[in-house]
């Protein structure tokens, strides 16, 4: 597996995408702490942005280099090794690179401005995110053939996290706000990995107003300590259940 | 023994039977052309030896080892695909070192002459996403032939390689055999098979209609060149013809 690893990596860092990445991510943190004139306004903007994107960058960047990927995928697996240990070492390897491009790309700009809690919750929130998306583009890259398909099934699944979810959460607490609904709105914000990630920021940030209903709750229950962890656990399984998915779909697959 | 068993080996995709009850065995050291219209399976047939596809039926063995969830069995197999890509960003010499590093200690077995002979060794620096695909297709062949398989399988292996490369590819199987090599080619040019082939496998929508040496085709047929007696057996009934022998 790491020798997949090792090749995959080579193959990632040399590729313009990952550089560009890096840069852009850069550019948005560095402009924003430079606009802005409180550093905690700017890694809110800052926040947004990231929750937003990391997703969708490493989503769509491991559906389509997974696909591009495919003939040399081909040749691993007619090599003596496992199937797991040939996606283990990619997937490995397109989340190191992701997670290092995050790390490097917002995560040093935000130790320059505006070191602490928050802003170490915010890289720990991308860097889980990343992994998270990652997984769901490989199962996406396996389970479909076309590549057209792979790429426009990912832009469905984040558009429905970052946004449509959201808005149905909305509409069911402004609907049943008669209701104590509280208590639901706990599993309810853990079926999306985008709200989990903005919540275990928000409990750093001593901004209430920022916090959004969902956060709020997530203190309420759980105090600021606790809601992190609980947070970052619903994470956890967020990678582990696409991903086991994910290599199931590769075990199965017919090149 | 034989070095590869097929018994009644099958594939479906959907509802389509791209492979059908197919049963077959081929021996050390002979040379077999898989041939057949486009979409008549030759390429399932060798993607489920290989383990790149799940035969939906029956079972396939690769010396004595049936093809399934262990690995193990394709230390002794070389394949060389119909359409090769590689990860663009590499270079030949890393891309051999990785294949080297996976095939570990198959290495101490052979390096055949195959890469100085098409040229490969001297383009060792070259990044795999400048290559034409040619150019690909050596890189493939040398890799299928590097660790001293004792089946081989190459699909089209000639298809996009210039004259000389051809023959060299050609006279490397012909070499390669004589160590006791199992070697399975698909091709669509019938020189080719019928310079190669020990015997001749022919497939149509999945099935295996028949598995001869030319001699018994030219023979069962009474013509003196394979392409003809090949459309000549297929036009009359080829079971006829197979009963006849």
């Amino acid at each position: 597996m790491w020798k997949v690893y090792k090749y995959t990596l080579i193959d990632l860092a040399r590729n313009k995408f990952v550089g560009g990445w890096l840069l852009l991510l850069l550019a948005i943190s560095f402009g924003l702490f430079q606009l802005e004139d409180q550093p905690l306004k700017a890694m809110l903007s800052l926040t947004q942005v990231l929750l937003a994107l990391v997703p969708l960058v490493a989503s769509i960047f491991s559906i389509v280099y997974l696909y591009d990927a495919m003939e040399f995928t081909e040749l691993l697996a007619v090599q003596p090794l496992h199937r797991s240990k040939i996606l283990g070492g990619q997937m490995l390897a397109l989340g190191t690179a992701l997670v290092l491009g995050t790390w490097i790309g917002a995560g040093i700009p935000l130790m320059i401005f505006q070191a602490g809690s928050a802003a170490f919750t915010l890289v720990l929130a991308c860097t889980m995110l990343t992994l998270v998306f990652t997984a769901m583009g490989a199962l996406i890259a396996f389970k479909n053939r076309e590549k057209a398909r792979g790429v426009g099934l990912g832009l469905v699944v984040w558009f429905l996290f970052v946004l449509v979810y959201d808005a149905i959460l909305l509409w069911i607490m402004y609907a049943f706000s008669d209701y104590p609904i509280e208590p639901w709105i706990v599993p309810l914000a853990a079926l999306d990995p985008i709200d989990l990630g903005r919540i275990m920021v928000m409990l750093k940030v001593d901004l209430a107003a920022m916090m959004g209903y969902t956060g709020a709750v997530y203190e309420k229950f759980f105090g600021s300590m606790a809601g992190t962890f609980l947070a970052l656990g619903a994470l956890v399984a967020w990678v582990a259940v696409p991903s086991a998915w994910a290599f199931k779909a590769f075990q199965r697959k017919d090149f | 023994m034989a070095r590869v068993i097929f018994e009644k080996t099958g594939k479906r995709y959907g509802k389509l039977w791209a492979l059908r009850d197919l049963s077959a065995r081929f021996e050390p050291g002979e040379t077999v052309s898989v041939i057949g219209p486009n979409g008549s399976g030759k390429t399932t047939l060798i993607k489920c030896m290989l383990g790149l596809v799940h035969a939906t039926t029956g079972t396939i063995r690769v010396n004595g080892q049936v093809v399934g969830n262990d690995p193990a069995y394709r230390h002794q197999m070389g394949h060389m695909p119909q359409i090769s890509r590689f990860p663009n960003e590499l270079k030949i010499g890393q891309l051999i070192d990785l294949m080297d590093d996976i095939r570990g200690n198959d290495m101490q077995r052979s390096e055949g002459p195959l890469i100085r002979e098409l040229g490969v060794d001297r383009m060792l620096d070259k990044r795999l996403g400048t290559l034409s695909g040619g150019q690909r297709q050596k890189v493939s062949a040398v890799l299928a032939f590097r660790y001293a398989p004792t089946v081989l399988v190459l699909d089209e292996p000639t298809a996009g390689l210039d004259p000389l490369s051809s023959e060299i590819l050609l006279s490397a199987v012909r070499e390669i055999k004589r160590t006791g090599c199992t070697v399975l080619i698909t091709s669509h040019l019938m020189e080719e098979v019928e310079a190669m082939a020990d015997r001749i496998a022919y497939l149509q929508d999945g099935g295996l209609q028949f598995l001869l040496s030319p001699e018994e085709i030219l023979e069962a047929t009474g013509q003196t060149r394979l392409s003809r007696a090949i459309p000549a057996m297929l036009a009359n009934n080829v079971k006829r013809h197979v009963e006849s022998l």
